[in-house]
């Protein structure tokens, strides 16, 4: 069947929208009472839920902000031990950036995507409630840990040697390194599903050069994420076994390097400035032209600003780290690339500044907000430019002033377009109109409150105070503009409880909003407010697309679209090609389940025996772990009844795409693109430790003929093991049986773990130098992903047995074949590195 | 888009910046590199080997970046717009964080 010609298919004939109604809400709705909101997958649920949770954690980062506030307000407080306060003003920093910025712009992009792109729910859905439950639970080891006096307390950059072992010596500094990385499984996840829904489930019709602009900037946000994060989940995993087996990475006396530790973490950490500011843009060019009564400028201009933002970003963490001492040319690239990101950010202040220009501004409620954001965000572009100066940074350096810096650009360039979209969206997610006043208040305490606070710190940091010190004896002179900037910071806090109140009065008590109340043009106002979780009774084609959220809403829920209502009591959408979004297949959506939950609890259980200190019984608490995941994959729904479905009249989509990638085939794509970057990490680590890291020598070690033969066959039998995946799939195609060949690689893959440990066993202890250690750490990379290779290879054989394996739809045979192919590549590549390591020596 | 798939499209969307990321990690590898095993010694004619080792990969990024751009419009036609833009942003980018390697020194 050629895919059909979106011009060509008739609509589908109107119908009457509240049985339509009744039929998806039965298939798509929650279950009923709390086990219901267990049980949920709905993006609709989960995004607003990630973002009440992320609002939460606001609310606890803001009072430890208030304690800090409270402290420094006088010179010789005594509120505050200093122990304590580095735990506040660790958690502070951490709980803002990882318990509120991120997981607030995974929930507003989870809640709104699939609305803007036309579709019914995001590709993966349990991977949303997957990825809930860890951030949840995460979340809630840091803060148990607050509560319990064992908060981290070495700042929210864990810089090492203070974060290992014998300056940290407690469970603090490992509550953040498992409880984060625990919590970055949700960001991850988030990442993919966004990357394959834009990719993947735009409406039909809809180009990528055609679709909303904040679909670019999520787009670019989740490319961001799967390159940034796994520097992080690699510093922390590794850093967390130095503490816990003492493999020294980071200790210097065992050749390991400190900075090691800070270029893995800024690695992460400058583009997460990005990751969190993509968003907020994104708000800004969707509520801007529509307040403006005009379209964006640019739309072409942005995309490309987004796109350099993504890259250059990725060029820039050495700028954190300019007072180490790195050799002159490396600055002067990172310094180079520091001020050329200014450009794409540049240009996108001056598309919206265009868009002000050419329509009439009406200064509602997100309009304050967004002024808001000029105003500060600016300021703090100001002073970014001060400290790019390499001798400005000299002197500011770890002052007051860094931390007025950051809250600028932090709050100006996050919180207050986050506040303008909460006010945007509001009417959107409650149905209900705001209570007029009480926002208008709350935005102007916020505001003044906010420059009141960090404006002075600026002048503090100048006369030298440095950032993270509980008190200021002998400074006296410091305490005016300290305790102005508490003040001030009280003001800005009873302007946050404000706009919670207002928030919380809106959702019980406002009046029903009008639908489509500020005459948008963007297909998440074609809805019925608040939304059903399926969205659309039937999925928009072009006409409707651009019919404006007016237009088209009516048709919508008529059933005039594609694909309406839930005829077959499935959870159905649509999966389009990439570019041009002509619709490939109908895919079919899970239903509510608890299995995300009970896998997140398995994962918690692992962590927390990590936490305690069991090692070795903790990696028995993998093995519900794998079976879950195990009964995740055979519950993907198996089409039954693979009956072609007719998404038009006369107009058929095969349930099974036909050559083209399946949604999992395009997901497990992008993850191995995060576990690439993760790869790449570990072997600049190698890099580093060998070339750079100033500690003793490695002593010297002859690989002898054993260990290079075991490595050669490990590799070989990986290659065998792609060419069975290979074969596999070329037999199940051709109808006939491959049973046979799966064992065989089950039995290939096993022998390659084998010959792995006997590598492993013949490899000096990796205690003993931090080029050993990470020679071991790369060697468990292997194994890990030979061992996920032979759990695959098991799984296709037992789909072959149960007869699932057919031509149209060949099980997992395309995942694993991917997946082989990926641990191939890598164990060669860290054969590779280790022959390197050891020639170079 | 209309007439090339959309995994193509974007494939020459990122082109431009994937070769500057490239060329920069490289050239960034490299100076470790020589640093490390005393390239700034060795000459290579006028200028020393850690500098043409380091400008190499920026060479190829601008070069790669240049006939790209040449060909983008007959590959991509009407939906060529951006991803020129890319290109350009490659090259920009390659030339304006690259710079510093005729002038600064090294190690
Ligand atoms: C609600 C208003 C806020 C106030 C009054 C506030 C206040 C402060 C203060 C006084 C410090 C310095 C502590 C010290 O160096 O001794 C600090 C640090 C910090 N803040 Fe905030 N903050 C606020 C909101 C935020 C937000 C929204 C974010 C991020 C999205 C954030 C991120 C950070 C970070 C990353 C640090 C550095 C922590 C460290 O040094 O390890 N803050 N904050
Ligand atoms: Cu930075």
């Amino acid at each position: 069947m050629s895919p059909p010609d979106m011009t060509a298919i008739p609509a589908n004939p109107p119908r009457r929208a509240l049985p339509l109604h009744r039929e998806l809400d039965r298939v798509w709705r929650n279950g009923p009472g709390l086990w219901g909101q267990v049980t949920s997958v709905s993006h609709t649920t989960l995004g607003l839920r990630f973002m009440a949770t992320a609002f939460v954690f606001f609310g606890i980062g803001g009072l430890l902000s208030m304690l800090i506030r409270a402290q420094l307000a006088t010179p010789n407080s005594a509120f505050l031990d200093t122990a304590l306060y580095n735990q506040i003003f660790t958690m502070h920093g951490s709980i803002m950036m990882f318990l509120f910025a991120i997981p607030m712009l995974e929930g507003l992009a989870m809640y709104l995507l699939p609305k803007m792109l036309g579709t019914r729910d995001l590709a993966f859905p349990r991977l949303s409630a997957l990825g809930y439950w860890c951030y949840l639970l995460g979340g809630s080891i840091l803060i148990t840990a607050l509560l319990a006096g064992v908060a981290p307390a070495d700042g929210w950059f864990m810089y090492t040697p203070l974060s290992g072992k014998t300056y940290s010596p407690g469970i603090n500094a490992d509550v953040w390194l498992l409880g984060v990385t625990f919590v970055e499984i949700s960001a991850l996840a988030a990442a993919i599903e966004l990357m394959v829904s834009i990719l993947r489930l735009r409406a039909p019709g809809m180009t990528l050069t055609q679709m909303p602009l904040f679909a670019w900037y999520i787009l670019g946000t989740a490319a961001m994420m799967l390159a940034g994060f796994p520097p992080l989940i690699l510093g922390s995993v590794l850093l967390e076994m130095e503490r816990a087996f003492g493999w020294p990475f980071f200790d210097p006396e065992r050749g390991g390097d400190p900075l090691l530790w800070q270029h893995l973490f800024w690695l992460f950490g400058h583009p997460e400035v990005y990751i969190i500011f993509l968003p907020a843009a994104g708000v800004l060019s969707t509520v801007i032209p529509v307040l403006c009564r005009t379209k964006i400028v640019g739309y072409g201009a942005i995309v490309a600003a987004i796109l350099g933002m993504v890259f250059l970003s990725f060029g820039l963490w050495v700028h954190h780290m300019f007072t180490v001492g790195i050799p002159h040319l490396a600055l002067a690239f990172f310094s180079a690339a520091s001020m050329l990101v200014a450009v794409p950010t540049a240009v996108q202040i001056f598309a919206w500044i265009g868009t002000m220009w050419r329509g009439r501004p009406e200064l509602k409620l997100p309009m304050l907000y967004i002024l808001g954001f000029f105003f500060t965000f600016v300021m703090g572009g100001l002073t970014g430019v001060m400290l790019a100066v390499v001798p400005f940074n000299w002197q500011a350096h770890d002052t007051a002033f860094v931390t007025a810096h950051l809250h600028y650009v932090l709050i100006g360039g996050f919180v207050f377009p986050m506040l303008a979209g909460v006010a945007w969206w509001m009417p959107l997610m409650s149905g209900r109109r705001r209570i007029k006043g009480l926002g208008e208040a709350a935005f102007w305490l916020i505001l003044i409150g906010f420059h009141g606070t960090f404006f002075l710190m600026h002048l503090t940091g100048l006369m030298g105070m440095p950032r993270r010190i509980p008190t200021y004896a002998d400074n006296p002179e410091w305490m005016g503009l300290n305790l102005s900037s508490s003040f001030f910071g009280f003001v800005m806090t009873i302007g946050f409880a404000l706009f919670a109140i207002d928030l919380i009065l809106q959702a019980g008590f406002g009046k029903r909003s009008v639908r489509d109340p500020w005459q948008a043009p963007s297909l998440d106002w074609a809805m019925a407010l608040p939304p059903p979780n399926y969205n659309f009774a039937s999925l928009p084609g072009v006409e409707l697309q651009q019919a404006g959220a007016a237009g088209a809403m009516l048709k919508l829920a008529r059933g005039e679209g594609f694909l309406p209502g839930a005829p077959r009591g499935r959870r159905e959408i649509l999966v389009t090609s990439v570019g041009a979004a002509r619709p490939q297949h109908v895919a079919l959506l899970p239903f509510n389940t608890a299995l995300p939950l009970v896998l997140a609890l398995a994962i918690c259980a692992f962590v927390l025996l990590m936490l305690a200190g069991f090692y070795a019984v903790a990696p028995v608490a993998l093995i519900p772990v794998v079976g879950l995941i195990w009964a995740w994959a055979r519950r993907a729904v198996a089409a039954v009844d693979a009956a072609p479905v007719e998404i038009a009249p006369g107009q058929f989509l095969p349930v099974h795409p036909e050559g083209g990638a399946t949604l999992t085939q395009s997901g497990l794509t992008g993850l191995l693109f995060a576990n690439g970057t993760f790869l790449a990490s570990l072997l600049f680590g190698l890099a580093f430790i060998s070339l750079v890291s100033p500690g003793p020598p490695r002593p010297v070690w002859h690989a002898d003929g054993t260990v290079l033969l075991a490595a050669a066959a490990v590799v070989a039998l990986l290659a065998a093991g792609a060419l069975g995946a290979r074969w596999a799939l070329a037999r199940v195609e051709a109808a006939r049986p491959a049973g046979a060949v799966l064992i065989g690689a089950v039995i290939v893959n096993l022998l390659a773990l084998a010959g792995l440990a006997a590598l492993a066993f013949w490899l000096p202890a990796p205690t003993r130098h931090a080029g050993d250690a990470v020679r071991a750490a790369l060697v468990a990379y292997v194994g890990l992903h030979i061992a996920i290779a032979t759990l695959f290879s098991a799984f296709a054989l037992d789909q072959a047995r149960r007869g699932e394996l057919t031509p149209a739809s060949p099980g997992a045979l395309r995942n694993w074949g991917l997946w082989q192919r990926y641990t191939l590549a890598a164990a060669a590549l860290a054969m590779a590195a280790l022959w390197a390591q050891e020639a170079g020596a | 888009m209309r007439r090339v798939g959309g995994m193509v499209w974007l494939a020459w969307l990122i082109a431009g910046p994937t070769a500057w990321a490239a060329a920069f990690s490289v050239a960034y590898g490299l100076h470790g590199l020589g640093c490390e095993l005393g390239w700034p010694a060795l000459s290579l004619g006028p200028v020393s080997l850690q500098r043409v080792a380091i400008a190499l990969p920026s060479l190829a990024a601008i070069l790669l970046c240049l006939v790209l751009l040449a060909r983008v419009s007959t590959a991509l036609g009407p939906e060529a717009g951006i991803p020129r833009l890319g290109l350009w942003i490659g090259l920009v980018a390659t030339l304006y964080t690259m710079a510093p390697v005729l002038v600064a020194t090294s190690c």
